[in-house]
Parts: structure tokens; sequence; C-alpha cells
């Protein structure tokens, strides 16, 4: 994707080398994080995150509908993620497609825990009106406008400050029903409930270069690694999933360092998101 | 349903004669070679512009001009409701080819033979006039990219309900089932390069309809025209000049 010469490549990987990268950063250092939150007014929660030249926007919508039978106490929610060719030109028409599957495949192992929902960011029992009857669907809907390297950690940041933007309208049961009649909701337009965000996790992707490993690789960067592994952390330095990528192997004891090193950066992260997202919410409040 | 109460103000507070708010910004893709979000009231969209480069695919190559080619989307999120299969229905197709007419007719395509310009728009947020919201974007983001042409496009749409002709539909109006007149103009060479209309109008009230739409357009390229401008100084006051 990103043509490259030969001279180029010895500059990034020497500097990777050296610990001063092409734009002036260390190894360990993200580049400035911007977020911006409801950008999408018609959506309940948005929000819009740049990285450095990488640009998503997440947005959270929320419909009524029908539990499963199997989980009867569980809302459901689905992460879905759109590459536009904005982008990049090879995304036109199906070229995104998997891409986008890899992304959504990623976020939703890294942010909503197992099949049970165990271990999930956002509760999904939390999401239910009436057992069995009328739950809540979250549909999350991240598109990449722009993107230059580390998708996946920008993406994560940007789901994390659209749910806690979010306001889910609070649902009044009109009458009492009886058997399997499927009860009949108010929902209000002057009261909304907020989520719980705090257990949501960053992610951090460890990209490796020669033998070192950086965090938030840009494109030209990402084109030089040999694999990737990205850790979603949470608040308490819990690790919630993981996902490896790329070709080459990695033995086992470096993983364990890299997990080591995403918890360490990752607490830096959280720190930063959170003072973001609460600026960028005081500033949407002011105008 | 009344869509023009009889004090003359419609659903959304505006005056029939009257657009919605207009809000421009270039630059908004970092890796593109030219891009730019344009918004009126609340559709949203965004443009990129990639290009003039190498022909990816041989075959298109075309000797002696400029092959444009454009591609609309709309986000999963941009909609009411929210989208299931976004990508690739009959009526992005659509969208998409007349975007790319209205475009061709007024870049220079002659001055880059063998070249390839690729113009792509990703609805944000739709609430009526998507389609002229993405032809303003474009051109500006053509602006962007430096690419010649022989003049600013600009579009605007209007309608007719309520024995009134509206400038500007929004959403509702839009689905309202009256006509929708949307116009292209080159505002300098005075020229139509985009009509389109469904259902049905007398004659001597499209005529109405569509002067009320041209006048729509040229508000919109005092309104570009001043973007630009306001870009330029800036370039020219970052290169110290």
């Amino acid at each position: 994707m990103v043509g490259l010469s030969v001279g180029e490549k010895h500059f990034i990987q020497g500097g990777i080398a050296q610990d001063l990268r092409s734009d002036g950063r260390k190894r360990l250092t993200y580049r400035p994080i911007y977020v911006e939150t409801g950008v999408i007014p018609q959506a309940h929660g948005s929000a819009r995150v740049r990285l450095g030249a990488t640009d998503v926007i997440a947005s959270v919508k929320a419909e009524l509908g029908k539990p499963s039978a199997l989980q009867s106490d569980k809302g459901k929610i689905a992460i879905y993620v759109d590459c536009s060719p904005t982008a990049a030109p090879v995304f036109e028409g199906r070229g995104g497609e998997e891409l986008s599957t890899e992304l959504s495949i990623a976020l939703q192992r890294c942010l909503l825990g197992g099949k049970s929902g165990a271990g999930a960011g956002i509760d999904p029992s939390s999401l239910v009106v009436v057992e069995g009857k009328v739950c809540w669907d979250l549909y999350i809907d991240g598109l990449v406008i722009s993107s230059d390297g580390n998708l996946l950690d920008a993406l994560a940041a940007a789901i994390k400050a659209a749910l806690s933007n979010t306001g889910i309208p609070k649902v009044d049961l009109a009458a009492e029903t009886t058997g399997d009649e499927q009860p009949e909701v108010n929902i209000s337009d002057e009261e909304f409930l907020q989520f719980d965000t705090s257990g949501i996790p960053v992610i951090v992707t460890l990209t490796r270069v020669g033998r070192h490993y950086i965090v938030d690789a840009t494109s030209e960067e990402e084109s030089q690694m040999s694999s990737a592994v990205s850790i979603s952390v949470n608040r308490k330095g819990h690790i919630c999933g993981l996902t490896k990528r790329g070709g080459a192997g990695l033995d086992p004891s470096i993983i364990l360092d890299m997990i080591s090193v995403a918890k360490h950066v990752s607490e830096q992260l959280t720190i930063k998101l959170d003072s973001e997202i609460a600026a960028a919410e005081a500033s949407e409040e002011e105008s | 349903m009344e869509y023009v109460s009889p004090e003359g103000l419609r659903l959304d507070g505006r005056r029939p004669m009257e657009m919605r708010q207009l809000r421009a910004e270039i630059g908004t893709v970092a890796k593109a070679d030219g891009s730019a979000v344009f918004e009126m009231g609340n559709t949203k969209v965004i443009a990129a512009v990639y290009g003039p480069r190498e022909v990816q695919n041989r075959s298109q190559q075309i000797s002696d001009q400029a092959l444009v080619r454009c591609e609309y989307s709309m986000a999963n999120f941009s909609t009411g409701d929210r989208l299931r299969k976004p990508k690739g229905d009959r009526r992005s197709t659509e969208i998409s080819l007349v975007i790319r007419q209205t475009m061709e007719a007024c870049i220079l395509t002659h001055l880059m033979p063998r070249s390839q310009i690729d113009i792509f728009v990703q609805v944000l947020q739709a609430d009526g006039g998507t389609r002229s919201a993405c032809i303003n974007a474009a051109t500006l983001a053509l602006a962007d990219a430096g690419i010649p042409m022989r003049d600013i496009v600009t579009s605007c749409s209007a309608g007719y309900l309520n024995s009134a002709p509206l400038l500007d539909l929004n959403y509702i109006e839009d689905s309202a089932g009256g006509p929708d007149v949307t116009v292209a103009i080159l505002p300098k060479l005075d020229k139509v390069t985009l009509l389109q209309m469904d259902a049905k109008l007398p004659v001597d009230i499209f005529e109405n309809v569509m002067g009320l739409a041209i006048e729509g357009c040229k508000a919109v390229s005092n309104y570009i025209k001043e973007v630009l401008l306001g870009n330029t100084k800036q370039l020219e006051y970052r290169r110290g000049l």
C-alpha cells in the first residue's frame, strides 16, 4: 500500500532502533489525541477521534428489540466498522470489506468479552427493559475517514468516547401485560440514562519492527512491521482481550514482556483519554 | 399535512425562499490530495479527491483526457433508522454517476491525459439534499486538490408544496411526495449542468421552481467563493507572503 524506497525503509528501521522515530517520537509515545463528542446529532451518542492523520467517527444507536431466547436477561450489542473510500482509494467498492471485518471482529473481541457477555466493557444486563420481552439493542458503528495507521486503538478510543456521550431514553411500561403478549412501552424524550463507561478498556497495539516494538505506528511504520499484538486493558490493569496480527512468529517470553509494557502504556492513555473526553463534553455543553 | 403555515413559515421555521445554514471546511482528510466537509443544515458530507495520478486499471486509460471516477457512500448512522446494507445499491450507483458527470463537465480533463482523478463522497448525515451537498463538497475538494476547472459547480434543490415554491428541501419536505428539482450550475458561465425532477408540475410553475433553485445555486456559489478565498488567504499567510 505504501510505496517506500530502500533508503526510507532503512531510515524508519534505524530510527526505531535508536528510539527516535521519523516524527520525533520515542518508541512508546502516542501521537496527540483529539476527541470531539456529539458530532452526529441524529445518533444517541457519537464521537470523533483524531490521532495524527488518522481520523475516525463512532456512533451509538439504540433500538428496542427482543432479547434472544438463550439470554433473556441481556441486551444485544454489536460493533460494525466501515472503511470509507475517502481514507484510501483501495477501500473503493468492496475493497475495504476485509479490513472492516478484521477491525469489527477485533473490537468485538476486545470490548465485548465472551459470548455470554462476561467481561464486557458495558454490562449487557443493564440494557434490559422487561426480562425476556424488551431490551435495547445497541448498534455501535465506526467509520474510518482518514487512515494513517493504528486504526484499532483510535476506533476503541472513539467507541469509548461515544459511549460516554450516549444517552438512552428512559422507558416506562404503559400497561401491565400478561402471558406472551408483547408489552407496550412509552419512550421518554426528556429523561436519558447514561452508561457507566469506566469499565470500557482501551486498546494498545504494539507493532514489532525489526528487534523492537513501538506503539501508535503510522502507516509507513506499519508497512515495515513483522507482527503486531493488540492488547485491551481496563482501568484496573486487567487484560480484556488480545489479538495478534501479522505472519511472523513471536517468542512467548516477548509476548509476556509486551503485555507488561502495554499495561504500563495503557495507564497513561486512559488518563489522557479521560481528560480529553471530559474536555470535549464540557465544550459541547457550552456551545 | 401543512408544510407552510399561514404565517408563511416552514416546519423548521424557515421562510419559503430561505436556505439552511451552510458551513464548509477545507482540508479535513490529511492523506487525500484535496478534501472538504460541506454542511447544509443537518446534511453533512465529506468529499476527498485523489489525483491526478496514474491510471490503476490500464484498460480504462483514455489517451487524450483524464479519467474521472466517483463513488458515493452513506455511513450506517447517516439516516434516522440505521442502514443495514449501505454499499453498492442502485440509488448510490445513480448518485455516483450524476456526481461524476457533473464534475467531469467542469474539470479541464484534456490537460491531464492518461491520468485518473478519484472523487469519493461520504455522507455522514442525511437530511435531504444529499445530492446537492455532495456536488458542493466535491467542488471544494477538487479546488483544494488544485485540479484545473472551467468554473466551480454549485448545486441546490427546490420543491413545490402547499402551492408555494420552497428552496432547499429537508428530509421531511423531500419525502412529502411533492416535486423535487435538483439543479447544478456553472455560475460564471451561467450554464446548467445538472437538472433532475421527480413528480409532475405545470410548466409555468416549473419555471418558477427552477428559477428559485438557480438563485439558490448562486447563493451557494457566493459562499463557496468566500470559503475558497479565506482558505487561500490563510495559505498565503502561512507561507509568509
